[in-house]
């Protein structure tokens, strides 16, 4: 099997814009790591977090039932990503850096 | 392009005007009062907008006078003003007036 | 198991070994462990309910500063076991009572779990995010007045103006959903699967600009330089638009273990597409 390279083409920004974005450890499915994982923050933060948590609380395997402590997952996702919206929006306070557009 | 959200100093516990977020209100009279007028403002400015809307469709129908025609555009144009006196009277920017229905979107369309 | 703690899962593989997550640390600095049930393994942390517990997590996962350290352990982990293989995201705040608990629900779904496994083998998921301008920047041009405001006072200027600006907006609102479909659609014709995630919040992304796609695509690795490339190439044909490429990711989209209808939650339609 060939050693399915994950990075994109020529740099290692994943972005068409430059400026890069958000680069997550570079892997293989086929389990040939392409580059190693560094663990260091250098690496986490890169990933944005409204990106992560868009997948995190919106995405992954759904237990439901009994085995699971009780939570249901309709409150999960409303109450947390309502609480990011609202943590972020209080009006007059600037939340996160609002970039101009630089197209 | 995309960084990491700022996150501030300021977490969800610091507002607490919606109801999903439980028994987390926020006493604060200040902050009360902008949430409370934000909220107000928002269906005003929603009534606004559509009022344009209706207003242009009315000229469009072809029967008003030059001078009724004139009136409605003097008074859109007045509560335009007027809402943005409001909107910076409560210390808010025009953004900040609207309402997150979940699936539903936006209230305002993103303008 | 003491009654005071949880099991959190993070995510489900053929095979999990401790040593992978050596250099990583786990939900609260606690060590990062595998179950094996079924035919599967797990990689898992033990937590203490008083942190992690029903009660708890609706406290905590409203503070954003526990939240992202959290999503963050959680990811970081997912990302360690991904590099041996494929693996089953799980969601955030996937705790069980006990590691009997989690090793019966692996053994119990491990048709489900291995059939979902299968699908993602080999795959990548890849984010691509489409934002226009607001339309409120937009203003339009202004032509010859059609309907009658043609009087000469400051009303009817003010109703010109503010038709020109509507119709421009409206238009431009209409152009840019035309566009992120036929991205979506251009993107998806390379891709085994993929979910139109619900737009984020302007308030969260932290720009003012309007998000009108939001997708995700599972695309077969040898594919992957593909379609990086085809992002590019959308880029510059459409350069009113914003178009950010991101991943390579954990299949989180894509993370579905049919039961009932279990599956990414939220207003996105999912496509299958049979290759």
């Amino acid at each position: 099997m060939s050693n399915g390279n994950q990075q994109a083409p020529g740099t290692g920004s994943r972005s068409p814009r430059s400026g890069g974005g958000p680069v997550p450890a570079t892997y293989s499915s086929s389990g040939q790591p392409t580059a190693p994982a560094p663990a260091s923050p250098s690496r986490y933060q890169r990933i944005a977090l409204v990106d992560l948590l868009d997948r995190l609380l919106a995405g992954g395997v759904v237990i439901s039932g009994e085995v699971r402590l009780a939570i249901a997952d309709v409150d999960l996702v409303s109450v947390s990503l309502r609480a990011l919206i609202a943590s972020v929006s209080t009006p007059g306070a600037r939340g996160p850096a609002e970039e101009e557009d630089s197209r | 392009m995309t960084g990491d959200v700022d996150i501030g100093e300021s977490p969800a516990r610091e507002r607490g005007s919606q109801a999903f977020l439980g028994q987390r209100i926020d006493a604060d009279p200040e902050s009360v009062e902008r949430g409370l007028a934000c909220l107000v403002l928002t269906i005003v400015e929603l009534l606004r907008q559509l009022m344009e809307r209706q207003a242009l469709r009315r000229v469009d129908q072809g029967d008003l006078t030059e001078e009724q025609i004139e009136k409605i555009g003097l008074t859109l144009m007045a509560l335009e003003d007027r809402m943005g006196e409001l909107t910076e009277h409560f210390g808010l920017r025009p953004e900040d007036l609207n309402l997150d229905l979940g699936p539903l979107g936006s209230l305002l369309p993103y303008d | 198991m003491a009654d005071d703690s949880g099991i959190w899962m993070y995510a489900v593989a053929d095979r999990m070994a401790p040593e992978w997550f050596r250099d990583v640390a786990g939900i609260a600095g606690e060590p990062v462990r595998a179950i094996s049930a079924g035919g599967l393994s797990a990689a898992v942390t033990t937590v203490r309910l008083a942190e992690f517990g029903e009660q708890a997590l609706r406290r905590n996962l409203e503070d954003l500063g526990w939240l992202e350290k959290v999503a963050r352990i959680h990811h970081d982990v997912i990302e360690a076991a991904a590099q041996h293989g494929p693996v089953l995201p799980m969601r955030l705040a996937t705790v069980f009572r006990s590691d009997a608990n989690a090793a019966a629900e692996l053994a119990r779904r491990q048709e489900d779990f291995a059939a979902a496994l299968r699908r993602v083998t080999g795959r990548t998921e890849w984010g691509v995010k489409v934002s226009a301008r607001p339309p409120a920047t937009v203003e339009g041009f202004p032509e010859a007045d059609r309907s009658g405001t043609g009087g000469t006072g400051p009303g009817a200027a003010f109703l010109r103006r503010r038709r020109t600006q509507l119709t421009a907006r409206d238009n431009a609102r209409q152009t840019v959903a035309a566009d992120a479909e036929k991205i979506h659609l251009a993107l998806d014709e390379l891709a085994v699967a993929s979910y139109a995630r619900p737009p984020q919040d302007p308030k969260l992304t932290g720009h003012a600009e309007w998000m009108v796609l939001n997708g995700a695509y599972l695309v077969g690795e040898e594919g992957s330089a593909g379609f990086a490339a085809a992002v590019h190439r959308l880029g510059a044909d459409y350069p009113e638009l914003r178009i950010e490429l991101t991943g390579p990711w954990p299949p989180y989209s894509f993370a579905v273990v049919e039961e009932l209808d279990a599956g990414p939650t939220g207003t996105g339609e999912r496509q299958e597409t049979a290759r």
